[in-house]
C-alpha cells in the first residue's frame, strides 16, 4: 500500500491578535493509505479541523512535514463541511459542477452519475433553499467526489442532522467511498460515526491537539447498517470512548485542582 | 415533497393583502369625512376628492413635471449606484485604500446631506450637474456599505474549498464574492431608491424652476395646498413603483434568494 498522505511531526501554532501564541496541534504523525478511510475523534477545539486544513493545503503548518502522493498527477482534495456550505446562487447541478470548473475538467457526465447516485434525479435545477437539510448534505457529498480527488476530507459532515437521517447518510457516504475507491479522512466527535465509516480511528487530546491512541476497526470493508450491532463495532467504540473519557476525567481533575485553595 | 409544493408554499397569499388594502381605503374615507364634517378649508388640508380633481384642471403639466423629477432621480441613482459599486470593489480589494477612503465616506454619510445642497450650487452653479451630484451623494453610500459587506461576508468554508482546489483570488472573487454580494447590493439599492427621490426634490427646492419639488415650493407661495398634496401623491406612487421595481428585479436576478 502507498500512503496518500503522510503527516510527520506536524505542529501548528497560531499567534492571536493580542500576540499570544496558541499551540493548536503538536507533534502529529499519521499516514493515510490509498483507498483507506481514517477518522480523527476528539473533543471540541482540539484542532481537528485545523489538521484537515493543513492536509488540504489551505494553511501551512508551523512544524513538521506533510507528504502528499502525486502519482496520479495533481494532489487534489474533496471537502465536505459541517453545514453543507453550498453556493446558494447555484443549482444542485452547478454546485456539484464547481470542482470540475475550477480544475478545468470537462467530464460533466460525472455530475449526472453522481446525482443519480445520491438519489436526486429531478432536482438538478433546484436551488439549495428548496432542499431539505439532508438533501443539501447529499449535494455537498457529491461535490466532494465529482472530480475524483486524491483524498476526501470531511469535517463533521453530519452535525445537526437528526439521528435516522444521519444513519442513512452515513451508509450512503460509506457506499460512495467504497464504490469510487476513494481515500478519505473524517473528523468527528461522533464515535459511532467514526467506527461505522473508518478503517482506523485516531483519538486526539484536548488542545494542544496530540494523537493519543490509534484504534483499528475490525469490520469488513463492505459495511451496512446491521454492523452497528456487531461485537467488533462495540469494541472499537468502547476503546475510543474510554480513551476520551480518561482524558475528560483528567481535565476535570485539573480544573478542580486549580480551583482549590 | 415535490419542488412545486415547496415553491407554492413560499408564494404570498392573496388574503395577506386584503387587510392592508382595506386599512388604506378606510383611512382615505375617514380623511374625506373629517374634511367635510368639520369644513376644513382646502388651503389648510384638502380632502382626497379635491386632490383627485387637481390633476384634471389643466393648469399644471403633471406628466411633464413628474418626468423631470423622475429623470433626475433615475439618472442620479444610476450614477450613484455605479460610483457606490466601484468604491465597494476598491475598498474590498485593497485594505490600504479602504483605510484611506473610509474617513471621507463616513464623514459624508454622517453629514446631513441636504445641508450640502446650497453649497453645491455656489460651487457648481445652478446646473443639472449640481442637482445630479446631490442625488449621487444621497444614493451611493448604502450601495457602498451593503455591497462591500456582501463581498467580504462570505462562507469561509467555500473560500477554503476553492483554495484547496488551488483557485486564484480572482476565481474566488468571481465565483464566491461577487454572487454572494448580490442580495446585499439589492438591499442597498432599496435604500438608494428612496434617497434618489429625496435628492431630486431637495435639489429642485434649492435650484430649479421645474419638477415636482419646484411645484411643491411654488404651491406653498401661492397657498395652493391642494397642488402640493397632488405632488405628494405622485411622489408616493413613484417611490412605491421604484421600490417594487427593485424588488421585482431582485427576484428575477436572484431566484435562489429569499429573505429570511
Amino acid at each position: 500500500m502507498t500512503a496518500t498522505v503522510a503527516v510527520e511531526k506536524v505542529g501548528m501554532t497560531y499567534t492571536t491578535v493580542k500576540g499570544d501564541e496558541v499551540v493548536a496541534l503538536q507533534d502529529i504523525s499519521l499516514s493515510i493509505e490509498k483507498e483507506e478511510t481514517v477518522a480523527i475523534v476528539g473533543p471540541s477545539g482540539c484542532g481537528k479541523s485545523t489538521l484537515l486544513r493543513l492536509i488540504a493545503g489551505v494553511e501551512k503548518q508551523t512544524a513538521g512535514r506533510i507528504e502528499r502522493a502525486t502519482d496520479e498527477g495533481q494532489f487534489v482534495v474533496g471537502y465536505v463541511f459541517q453545514d453543507s456550505s453550498l453556493m446558494r446562487w447555484r443549482t444542485v447541478y452547478d454546485n456539484i459542477k464547481l470542482p470540475l470548473e475550477v480544475l478545468n475538467k470537462r467530464n460533466y457526465d460525472k455530475i449526472d452519475e453522481l446525482i443519480q447516485m445520491i438519489g436526486m434525479k429531478g432536482f438538478e435545477k433546484a436551488y439549495p433553499i428548496e432542499l431539505s437539510g439532508g438533501m443539501q448534505r447529499r449535494v455537498s457529498i457529491a461535490r466532494a467526489f465529482v472530480h475524483e480527488p486524491s483524498i476526501v476530507l470531511m469535517d463533521e459532515p453530519f452535525t445537526g442532522v437528526d439521528e435516522l437521517t444521519k444513519e442513512g447518510l452515513q451508509h450512503e457516504l460509506g457506499t460512495m467511498i467504497r464504490r469510487r475507491h476513494a481515500t478519505a479522512m473524517l473528523v468527528t466527535h461522533d464515535i459511532e460515526e467514526a467506527v461505522f465509516l473508518s478503517d482506523r480511528i485516531f483519538v486526539m487530546s484536548r488542545r494542544p491537539g496530540r494523537i493519543v491512541e490509534e484504534v483499528p476497526v475490525n469490520l469488513p470493508a463492505d459495511r451496512d447498517p446491521s454492523m452497528r450491532s456487531k461485537l467488533e463495532f462495540f469494541e472499537a467504540a468502547k476503546r475510543v470512548r474510554e480513551r476520551l473519557l480518561a482524558m475528560h476525567a483528567m481535565s476535570v481533575d485539573l480544573e478542580a485542582g486549580a480551583g482549590a485553595p | 415533497m415535490s419542488r412545486a409544493t415547496i415553491r407554492r408554499r413560499n408564494r404570498p397569499r392573496l388574503a395577506g393583502y386584503a387587510l392592508p388594502i382595506l386599512s388604506f381605503i378606510v383611512g382615505i374615507a375617514l380623511w374625506e369625512l373629517i374634511c367635510r364634517v368639520f369644513k376644513v378649508p382646502a388651503f389648510l388640508f384638502p380632502p382626497p376628492s379635491a386632490i383627485a380633481q387637481i390633476y384634471f384642471t389643466g393648469r399644471i403639466d403633471w406628466v411633464g413635471q413628474t418626468l423631470v423629477t423622475l429623470n433626475e432621480a433615475l439618472f442620479g441613482l444610476v450614477i450613484g449606484v455605479a460610483v457606490g459599486f466601484a468604491i465597494a470593489l476598491v475598498i474590498t480589494l485593497s485594505g490600504v485604500l479602504n483605510k484611506i477612503l473610509m474617513p471621507y465616506i463616513v464623514a459624508l454619510q454622517v453629514l446631513p446631506k441636504v445641508a450640502i445642497a446650497p453649497i453645491l450650487y455656489i460651487i457648481l452653479g445652478f446646473s443639472d450637474t449640481s442637482r445630479i451630484l446631490l442625488i449621487v451623494i444621497l444614493t451611493f453610500f448604502p450601495i457602498v456599505i451593503n455591497t462591500s459587506t456582501g463581498l467580504a461576508d462570505v462562507d469561509r468554508n467555500l473560500v477554503h474549498l476553492l483554495k484547496a482546489l488551488r483557485a486564484s483570488d480572482r476565481t474566488i472573487f468571481w465565483k464566491v464574492r461577487l454572487p454572494n454580494s448580490l442580495p446585499y447590493f439589492f438591499d442597498g439599492l432599496k435604500i438608494g431608491v428612496s434617497g434618489a427621490l429625496v435628492g431630486a426634490i431637495v435639489a429642485e427646492f434649492v435650484s430649479s424652476s421645474k419638477g415636482l419639488g419646484f411645484l411643491i415650493l411654488n404651491s406653498q407661495y401661492t397657498f395652493n395646498t391642494t397642488a402640493a398634496f397632488g405632488a405628494f401623491v405622485i411622489l408616493t406612487v413613484l417611490g412605491l413603483l421604484l421600490y417594487a421595481g427593485v424588488i421585482l428585479l431582485g427576484r428575477r436576478l436572484m431566484p435562489w434568494y429569499r429573505p429570511n
